[in-house]
């Protein structure tokens, strides 16, 4: 049953190529992909609930960018000559990606995992360089050499825990400094982040909104699993002792970063880095209101940047720059948007967990992004629509994908008022245990 | 000791010598070691088979991959190493020391993964990129048969699957950029910044 619901997104990709009329395609192109979104339904109560919540989380978003790809005209796909600058493999390569993101988060071993997150380099390589440009190449070795060798190391990690036992504990500390630095590469954590801003911003808009919204979440579940296994295995220290290095790292160099971007999806992507950072210092926090914070500002963050890369996109297809404003708003914490309240759980942890100088470095990061991202919202609200920009049409399947990414969003925010809380704190409360 | 030897200097020639053929070379020993170190614990027929296909897959397919290109594209053969050959050869002393007190972690696989990944940062043609990674694999190779009975086969197929579709996307995306950068060179990669 988990291998059918994992290969569907990429069968039903492989079936559409089959249908040749355009708009058929199109029609049978989003029933399979609404039907594998649905499919990981079957798997209520035979999965972990953090599973089950991730895999929602991936097969959602994967929807909504497949939409969003279909209300896209073929001239802006780029002009290269690449066999895989194609629509329909292009989508192929989406259904891959898709799959192996499902691959992660419904496996039960670190080393089927390990082999997602593997797969979703290979699927998005091509993803990253689909225009066939210069830089959009540039982009894609980087991303290709910089994750293989994060998986390389990762795959070390996994060979090293298959190994460890409580005679050799310092074959488990090895295996889990090894898997997080590896599964860190994936995530974009710094000093292993520098694929992140040229893959996200040379992607196309619903592969920037998948790898910044999907990915890096699919990165930070595993990272959730493995410190998880650590506390069981009584190396919980050591991996949240890594993991608040590596937060105070990524946020602090993403918040001075993010001042002096001009691009917008440039800037997105520094902000990924360091909402990621934030991630990491709120499982190196530990303790359920780490874990609490953690997940809530992970679903907060996907949700938000895949609605702001996604809006971004619609700019570039020749939208008027205030379609930007609500996913920034989102991206700012803006009330009813839940980052501010997740950032704020995450001070929470720190406070309690009396880890003061990461604190300090994760607040001085916020404030930088804020503020990046607030100057960013003023110039594009200050800005007015070119003429052409008014006669553009907008695709109208786009932009109900990106409408419905930021309402999801806007009910995430309110999740921990209609039951979610109790829900997370059950998950948080579960990894806590494993110890 | 024997196989402490050739390790030794494979490894050394992946970060000493400055051709992709001599490299190719040294990678197929590498690959073909850890190979050889897997067969005895391969016990039923089913893991016997993953294990030659993973075996085909990494000594002949991704080599061949890296030696029809490298033929088509002359530029490809010079590695252009960016420092000279007695600060690699330190180098090359320094990961054996570093991996023989690697602690938990097998000193043949971690001189072979710090080799690759040190001729990530002294090669720039970007087919040493390539090479470096299928070594990188080669070194996690090594380090599974000296941990314990190796990898899981269907991991093992999994991880080899993985590094041969890496080498193919590699190649592939270098032929798209000689259009832009004739030469190969890691150099040019510098236009995304800040």
């Amino acid at each position: 049953m988990k291998t059918v619901i994992i290969v569907a997104p990429f069968v039903a990709e492989l079936i559409t190529m089959a249908f040749r009329p355009i708009e058929t395609r199109r029609i049978v192109r989003m029933g399979l992909a609404t039907l594998a979104a649905l499919l990981p339904l079957l798997l209520l109560g035979r999965v972990s609930a953090l599973s089950m919540l991730f895999a929602f989380l991936v097969c959602g978003l994967s929807w909504c960018a497949t939409l969003f790809s279909t209300g896209i005209y073929s001239f802006d796909w780029g002009v290269g000559e690449a066999v895989w600058s194609r629509k329909s493999v292009y989508f192929v390569l989406l259904g891959t990606f898709w799959s192996a993101m499902l691959l992660v988060v419904l496996s039960s071993t670190f080393a089927m995992m390990w082999l997602g997150i593997s797969m979703t380099t290979l699927a998005t390589t091509f993803l990253v360089g689909f225009s066939g440009e210069r830089d959009s190449l540039e982009a894609a070795w980087k991303y290709l050499v910089l994750c293989s060798v994060g998986i390389g190391i990762a795959l070390l990690g996994v060979l090293a825990w298959l190994q460890a036992s409580p005679q050799n504990p310092a074959l488990t500390i090895a295996a889990v400094a090894l898997m997080i630095v590896g599964f860190a590469t994936k995530a974009g954590l710094v000093p292993m982040h520098a694929w992140l801003p040229d893959a996200h911003s040379k992607a196309p808009a619903p592969i920037s909104a998948l790898l910044s919204g999907v990915l890096i979440s699919c990165s930070l579940y595993a990272i959730l699993r493995v410190v998880g296994a650590a506390e069981a295995a009584g190396d919980g220290a050591f991996a949240r002792s890594l993991l608040l290095v590596l937060g105070t790292l990524s946020t602090s160099v993403a918040g001075i970063l993010m001042l002096v971007q001009s691009d917008i999806k440039r800037l997105l992507a520094y902000s990924t880095v360091e909402h990621a950072g934030l991630v990491a210092l709120a499982l190196g926090f530990g303790g359920t209101l780490g874990i609490f914070a953690a997940l809530f500002h992970l679903l907060n963050h996907a949700l938000a940047k895949s609605g702001a890369f996604l809006s971004a996109g619609m700019v570039q297809r020749g939208a008027g720059p205030r379609l930007l404003l609500p996913a920034m708003a989102a991206l700012c914490g803006l009330p009813p948007f839940g980052l501010l309240i997740s950032e704020l759980l995450i001070v929470a942890a720190g406070v309690a967990a009396h880890q003061w100088f990461a604190l300090g470095v994760a607040v001085t990061g916020m404030i930088l992004a804020f503020i990046a991202l607030v100057r960013t919202a003023v110039e594009n609200a200050s800005a007015r629509r070119t003429a052409a920009q008014t006669a553009t049409k907008l695709p109208r399947r786009s932009l109900a994908a990106t409408g419905a990414v930021l309402a999801a969003a806007l009910v995430v925010a309110l999740a921990p008022w209609i039951g979610g809380a109790s829900l997370l704190s059950s998950l948080a409360e579960g990894i806590i245990k494993a110890r | 000791m024997i196989v402490d030897a050739v390790v030794l200097l494979a490894g050394a020639a992946l970060m000493l010598f400055g051709r992709s053929w001599a490299v190719v070379c040294a990678y197929v020993v590498l690959a073909g070691l850890a190979t050889f170190v897997s067969l005895p614990a391969s016990t039923s027929l089913l893991a016997g088979a993953l294990l030659m296909l993973s075996a085909v897959l990494k000594l002949v397919i991704a080599p061949l991959g890296v030696w029809f290109f490298v033929r088509a594209n002359p530029e490809a053969r010079d590695l252009r190493p960016s420092v000279g050959i007695p600060l690699r050869l330190l180098a090359v002393i320094v990961f054996a020391l570093a991996a023989r007190h690697a602690g938990a972690i097998p000193p043949l696989g971690a001189y072979v993964v710090l080799c690759a990944l040190g001729m990530l940062v002294v090669q720039r043609s970007l087919i040493a990129h390539i090479l470096g990674l299928l070594a990188l694999g080669a070194g996690v190779s090594i380090s599974a048969s000296e941990l314990g009975p190796g990898l899981p086969e269907s991991i093992e197929l999994g991880a080899t699957f993985d590094v041969l579709v890496v080498t193919f996307i590699g190649l592939a995306i270098a032929r798209a950029f000689i259009v832009h950068n004739p030469l190969l060179d890691v150099e040019s990669l510098r236009r995304l910044r800040g």
